[in-house]
Order: C-alpha cells, then sequence, then structure tokens
C-alpha cells in the first residue's frame, strides 16, 4: 500500500465514525426524537474508540491485520449497536429514507458480526494470525452462520428486504427477540474468554504481560454480561439497582476494550524504544558480563541467556566458558543464532512466547552485534585458558605417575637384584675368610663396597623421581625425612593433614626445590620449614639465613615449581635478599 | 632349643639368601612364604618364634601382615626388611607390631643376631 493509498484510508476511517455521529447527533438534537444523551453516547463512543485505536494501530504495525479488525469493529459497532436497542436507529432510518427500506435488517445482522469479529481479534492478538485451526475453524464457522442465521428467515418470510422497515416486525415475524443477540454476543464472550483464558494460563511470562492489558480490559465486560440473570438470587436493594444501572451502561465498557488493545501495542512499541535505551548503554559502553543482564531487560525475559560459539573448540559456551547445549526447537525455549548461520557469532536462548516479538528480539541482537563479538572473544579466551589449565594439571599428573611407575620398577628390579646379589658376595666373602683365602675376600670386599654405593645412588634416585613416604605417610614425615637426610640443619614447623595426593606431591617438590637450592647455594647455617592449613589452603614455608640472590627469571628450578604450584591451582612467591636469605611461600587450594 | 623363623618375601632369590644367613646364626628356619596371605595360613600351621617379614608383598604390604600377626595369640616376633631405607616408610613401622627393621643391604648374620637377641 503507498503513503497515498493509506492516508486515502486512514481518511476514510476518520470519516466515517463522523458522519454517523452527525447523523445520531442530527436525531439526538431534533426535538422530534426523544432520546436521552446516554444512549447517544452508547452507540457513538465503543465504535469509535474501536475505529480510532484500530487507525493508530494500523499505522504503527501496517502489515498485522490487528488494527484493520479493530476499525472493522469499531464500524460494527457504530452501525449496530442503535439496532440492537430493538427500535429502529437514526441511521437506519436515514438509510432508509435515502436509498429505500429494508436497512434496519442489514445493520441488525451486522450488529452480531462485530462480536464475531471481537471474537477474532482475541484470538489473533497480538501476532494477527490464528495461533491454531480450531481457532480459525470457529471463527470462520461464526463469520458463516450469523449473517445466515439472521438474513434466511428474512428472505422466507418477506422475500426482500422491502417492507421490512422496523426491527420490532423482524423480531416477530421470524420468531426472534432482543433475548437472540444477547445470545449471540454471550456465545461469543464465553468462547473467546474460555480460548483466551486458556491461552493465559498456558502463556510464559514474556506473552502474559503482553496479553494483560487486554485482560484487564475484559474484565468489567465480563462483569457486565455475566451476572445479570443471578441478579435476583445474590442481591437487592440499593446494591441490586447499582448493579442494574452497571449493566445498563454495559455498552460503555467496550471503550475499555479498544483502549487495552492499544496499550498492548504501545507497550510493544515502549519495548522498541527499550531497544533505544539499549543503544545507548552501549555507547556509554558496556561490558560482556553486562550484556545478558541488559539484554533481559530490554526484551523482558529474566530467562534470557546468551551464548557464544567458539569455533576452535566446536560448542557453544556461556561467559565462563563452560559448555552449553541448545535447548531442543520445540521446546519452551527458542533460539535465535546471531550471525552467519554456518558460522555464527552467539546464540540468544529465551522464553519461547517471546516468539511472537522476532522483530523486536533481531532488533536488539543487531544493537548488541559488536559487544557480542568482544564477549566472543573473552569467552573463547576463558574457555582456552579452562582447556589448557586442565591440560597442563593432566600433563603433571601423568609425569608424576610415570615416576611413580619408574620408581616402583627400579625398586621390584633392578634394586631388588642388586642387593640380592650384594647379599650372595657377602655370603662369598665369609666362605672365603672360612677356607683362609684373605686374597679372595678383600677383592670381594672391594666389590662389595663399590656395589653398597651403587645401591645407594640408586636409593637417592629413586626417593628423588617419587618419595615412597609421601604416599605412605603424608607430607610432613616425608619433609621430615628429608630433613634428616640434610647436610644443613632443618627445622620442621607446624602440622598439617592428610591433603590430596596430587597437592601433597606440588607441595612436596617445593620443599624439596627450595632445600636443595638452599644447601647448594645459600651458604646458610639453617633451613625452617613452616607448613600450615587455613580457611582452604595448605600453604609452605622455606626460609633460610643464607645470602639471597634466588631469582624466578634465572634458573629453571623455580620457573618449574612455580608451573607445578600452579597446575593444581596454587601459588608460589619467592623473596630473596643479602639480608634476610630466601624465603619462599607457596600456597594451594584444598578443601 | 633354636629359635624357629619363618621368612617372607616374594624373590625366591632373597628368601634362599636369607634362609643361609639365618641358619648361620643358628637359627631354625621351618618355612618360606611368597605372599602375605600364604604368610598368615603359614604362621598359624608352623607357629615359628620369629617371622621375618619383607614390606613389598604382591597382595597386603607388610605392615597390614605385621599388626593381624601381633593380634594372635603367642604373637611371633616381626622383623620387618625392605629394599628400601625405613627413612623411606616415616612413622608406620613403629606402629605395626613389629620390633624393628632391616635394610636388606645391611642384612647379615650379624645385623640379624644383633637386632634379635641384642
Amino acid at each position: 500500500m503507498t503513503a497515498v493509498q493509506r492516508r486515502a484510508f486512514q481518511t476514510i476511517v476518520l470519516v466515517v465514525p463522523a458522519l454517523v455521529a452527525f447523523v445520531e447527533l442530527q436525531h439526538f438534537w431534533l426535538p422530534t426524537f426523544d432520546r436521552p444523551a446516554i444512549i447517544a453516547l452508547d452507540d457513538l463512543l465503543p465504535g469509535s474508540a474501536f475505529a480510532v485505536a484500530g487507525l493508530i494501530a494500523w499505522s504503527r504495525r501496517p502489515r498485522n491485520p490487528v488494527g484493520v479488525l479493530m476499525i472493522c469493529i469499531g464500524f460494527g459497532l457504530l452501525i449496530g449497536i442503535p439496532g440492537l436497542r430493538g427500535g429502529s436507529s437514526p441511521l437506519a432510518d436515514t438509510l432508509d429514507l435515502v436509498f429505500g427500506g429494508g436497512w434496519t435488517l442489514v445493520l441488525f445482522v451486522i450488529g452480531f458480526l462485530w462480536a464475531v469479529a471481537l471474537l477474532h481479534l482475541l484470538l489473533v492478538f497480538p501476532g494477527g494470525l490464528f495461533v491454531s485451526r480450531l481457532d480459525r475453524a470457529l471463527v470462520g464457522l461464526l463469520y458463516l452462520a450469523v449473517p445466515l442465521g439472521g438474513l434466511i428467515p428474512a428472505f422466507v418470510t418477506f422475500n426482500s428486504f422491502q417492507g421490512t422497515t422496523g426491527i420490532d416486525a423482524y423480531y416477530n415475524a421470524a420468531g426472534l427477540s432482543a433475548a437472540t443477540a444477547f445470545v449471540v454476543y454471550g456465545l461469543c464472550l464465553v468462547l473467546g474468554s474460555g480460548l483466551i483464558i486458556r491461552r493465559w494460563v498456558l502463556a510464559g511470562p514474556a506473552r502474559r504481560r503482553s496479553m494483560s492489558p487486554v485482560m484487564w480490559s475484559l474484565i468489567p465486560i465480563w462483569l457486565a454480561f455475566m451476572p445479570s440473570q443471578l441478579l435476583p438470587i445474590v442481591a437487592n436493594g440499593p446494591i441490586a439497582t447499582l448493579w442494574q444501572q452497571f449493566v445498563a451502561a454495559s455498552p460503555l465498557f467496550l471503550v475499555v476494550l479498544p483502549a487495552g488493545f492499544l496499550i498492548a501495542m504501545l507497550r510493544s512499541d515502549y519495548a522498541m524504544s527499550s531497544v533505544g535505551d539499549l543503544v545507548v548503554k552501549l555507547s556509554a559502553g558496556l561490558l560482556p558480563e553486562q550484556l545478558q543482564p541488559a539484554l533481559a531487560k530490554t526484551l523482558r525475559d529474566p530467562s534470557l541467556e546468551v551464548v557464544y560459539w567458539l569455533p576452535t573448540l566446536g560448542w557453544f559456551a556461556d561467559l565462563d566458558g563452560k559448555p552449553v547445549s541448545l535447548p531442543a526447537a520445540d521446546s519452551l525455549r527458542a533460539v535465535t543464532v546471531l550471525g552467519d548461520p554456518a558460522n555464527p557469532v552467539a546464540a540468544l536462548v529465551y522464553d519461547s512466547s517471546l516468539r511472537q516479538e522476532a522483530h523486536l528480539v533481531n532488533t536488539a541482537a543487531a544493537a548488541v552485534r559488536l559487544v557480542l563479538e568482544n564477549a566472543r572473544l573473552q569467552v573463547q579466551l576463558r574457555a582456552q585458558l579452562d582447556e589448557v589449565q586442565q591440560s597442563r594439571a593432566r600433563l603433571v599428573e601423568a609425569a608424576d605417575s610415570e615416576r611413580r611407575r619408574v620408581e616402583r620398577d627400579l625398586h621390584d628390579g633392578a634394586q631388588q637384584q642388586l642387593v640380592t646379589l650384594l647379599l650372595s658376595l657377602q655370603l662369598a666373602k665369609t666362605e672365603a675368610l672360612q677356607r683362609s683365602d684373605p686374597n679372595t675376600a678383600l677383592m670381594l670386599d672391594g666389590s662389595i663396597e663399590s656395589l653398597r654405593q651403587a645401591l645407594g645412588e640408586l636409593r637417592t634416585l629413586a626417593r628423588g623421581l617419587h618419595p615412597t613416604i609421601l604416599a605412605e605417610a603424608g607430607l610432613v614425615p616425608a619433609i621430615r625425612s628429608l630433613a634428616e637426610r640434610c647436610p644443613i640443619r632443618v627445622e620442621v614447623i607446624g602440622e598439617l593433614d592428610r591433603i590430596e595426593p596430587r597437592l601433597e606431591t606440588a607441595l612436596y617438590f617445593v620443599v624439596a626445590e627450595a632445600i636443595t637450592n638452599a644447601v647448594k647455594h645459600s651458604r646458610g647455617q639453617r633451613i625452617c620449614v613452616e607448613l600450615r592449613r587455613r580457611s582452604g589452603w595448605a600453604t609452605v614455608d622455606v626460609s633460610d639465613d643464607g645470602v639471597g640472590g634466588a631469582d624466578r627469571s634465572r634458573g629453571s628450578g623455580l620457573v618449574g615449581l612455580s608451573d607445578r604450584v600452579a597446575a593444581v591451582g596454587g601459588r608460589l612467591n619467592v623473596q630473596s635478599n643479602q639480608l634476610h636469605g630466601t624465603s619462599l611461600h607457596a600456597e594451594v587450594p584444598c578443601a | 632349643v633354636p629359635e624357629r623363623v619363618l621368612i617372607v618375601d616374594d624373590h625366591k632369590g632373597f628368601r634362599q639368601l636369607a634362609r643361609r644367613l639365618a641358619e648361620e646364626v643358628g637359627f631354625d628356619v621351618v618355612g618360606e612364604a611368597a605372599t602375605a596371605a600364604d604368610a598368615l595360613l603359614e604362621e598359624r600351621r608352623l607357629r615359628p618364634d620369629i617371622v621375618l617379614l619383607d614390606i613389598q608383598l604382591p597382595d597386603l604390604d607388610g605392615f597390614a601382615v605385621a599388626s593381624a600377626l601381633s593380634s594372635v595369640s603367642a604373637a611371633p616376633i616381626v622383623v620387618l626388611v625392605s629394599t628400601r631405607d625405613a627413612s623411606d616408610y616415616g612413622p608406620r613401622i613403629h606402629r605395626c607390631g613389629a620390633i624393628g627393621f632391616i635394610t636388606k643391604a645391611e642384612l647379615s648374620s650379624a645385623s640379624l643376631a644383633a637386632l634379635l637377641r641384642g
């Protein structure tokens, strides 16, 4: 539709109620018609309200049939309501005067149709399309049945519209009464209310929010229609009188309904304007972790999640880099993948009721595209860091278990064989002495001594690979055993219960390396090892009274230790100077 | 009457050497066992005075066997042996009910006699 056509249509929509109003008010002012002002208002207000609200809705959402539907309801009301009053309406009288008789009946039928159109509107709001085939079939059937049911008896009775100048004559001839209109309205209202309440019950939070103005505006209409038959039973006296006045004004309540629809529509506009707020926030700088709350607020869905596609890892992840699987398409969650589907940037996961507002979702997503890219990089970095940390921990663990295996193999194989050999040589030496062969005994003595040294070196090597005592008795005995073998004095202070083997191993090697370094380089007299456990951390402090000079940047020993501690999530800190010697602090997290 | 000895170790070569060393200083070696399970059975059958017990066994470790042996009536004296040093094991050596520990490399008629009789 071009702009000119739209302008023309808008003009027509405004002119028709104005014309009808003009006709109505002519009759109101003319002395020949004695009609109370309230009835003129009844006739004019609801229809005009629907027409105007429909016009606004239609101009805001040209492609959504809701606006046009509301305009049609408005026209129907303007034309139909006077017909329901049982007498001839000013409009029908005027039309009869200009075009000939029968218009009362036509207007009467239209008066039924607007109720069907209202049911139609309730069922398609806010998307404009029928949600289920049942809804579509029901509305279609009513659109057909209502005019047929109204017009066919008229044809049968009168053979033409001519001559049916008064609605009362038609009623009598067709055996109908004004109560029939009430029944049709009631039927549409009950059906429509039932279906819409069912939808309300099934709806998610975002959908409910969009429906709520309409739901509120329906309440006075339910009140006006429902209890009029029950009234004598439940109330009498002044309350009953008040109630009757309320029911009498019921057409006026129809004004509330288009207002409800319009508010629901404008709230959606408000949502679009909240995308504007989002853009303002973006220009002020939005951190990746603020993105999800901001989008959730903009789209009014607290359950909204932003997940990021990680091309190097091949999965979606949350902001912490943890893998996330997208929900199935038919579940209560809906997904919008952002960017090229073959190589997406991110995806929004939200309540399925937001599907109705795909435009809003896409607009908001487009606004945050740049921040999403940044956030994705951050997430990817986190996920990769996580992967690296895990693989580092696995590497250290694999290396440790390999060292344990080599130590055990040495012990079970070479050491065992050499010990047996040593004992045999000793027996041979005893026998040589018994046979008075001192030369052989002396030779054997030399061999025994070399073998003993070799065994000692092998034991030191095995212990350095992985000390048995660490697994057997824990960190403190292992360090005490280390201290006993140390050539300078080592004081071991504090206690530490058994902790995870990987943590014990990490701390053990820190202490062992620190002691070795102190012995080699510090020229100190004593070393102090202190073990502690406090608030989820196991700590060791190794200090010496030497000349300092330990430097993390020189020599791979400290760097290796630092890596080892970091692999179990811990920290290593070294301080070294000439005055206070070297002190080393390591801490690892333990539950 | 010479004291009766049971030797427990999974290495046959070591068992033979240990038997010769023990017999040299006048012990009566009444049996040998290669596993912890065998050790417990043989102890019940032979009722030795002394058990020479390796710490590294294929089923249970020597500490567990020593604890089990120390709880029987008329418990034998248990001496632990290992290729490793005492400092490799820590306090468990003193808590398991054994009276002493000899590193295999230091095993000799003299050290055995000193530990058992001294």
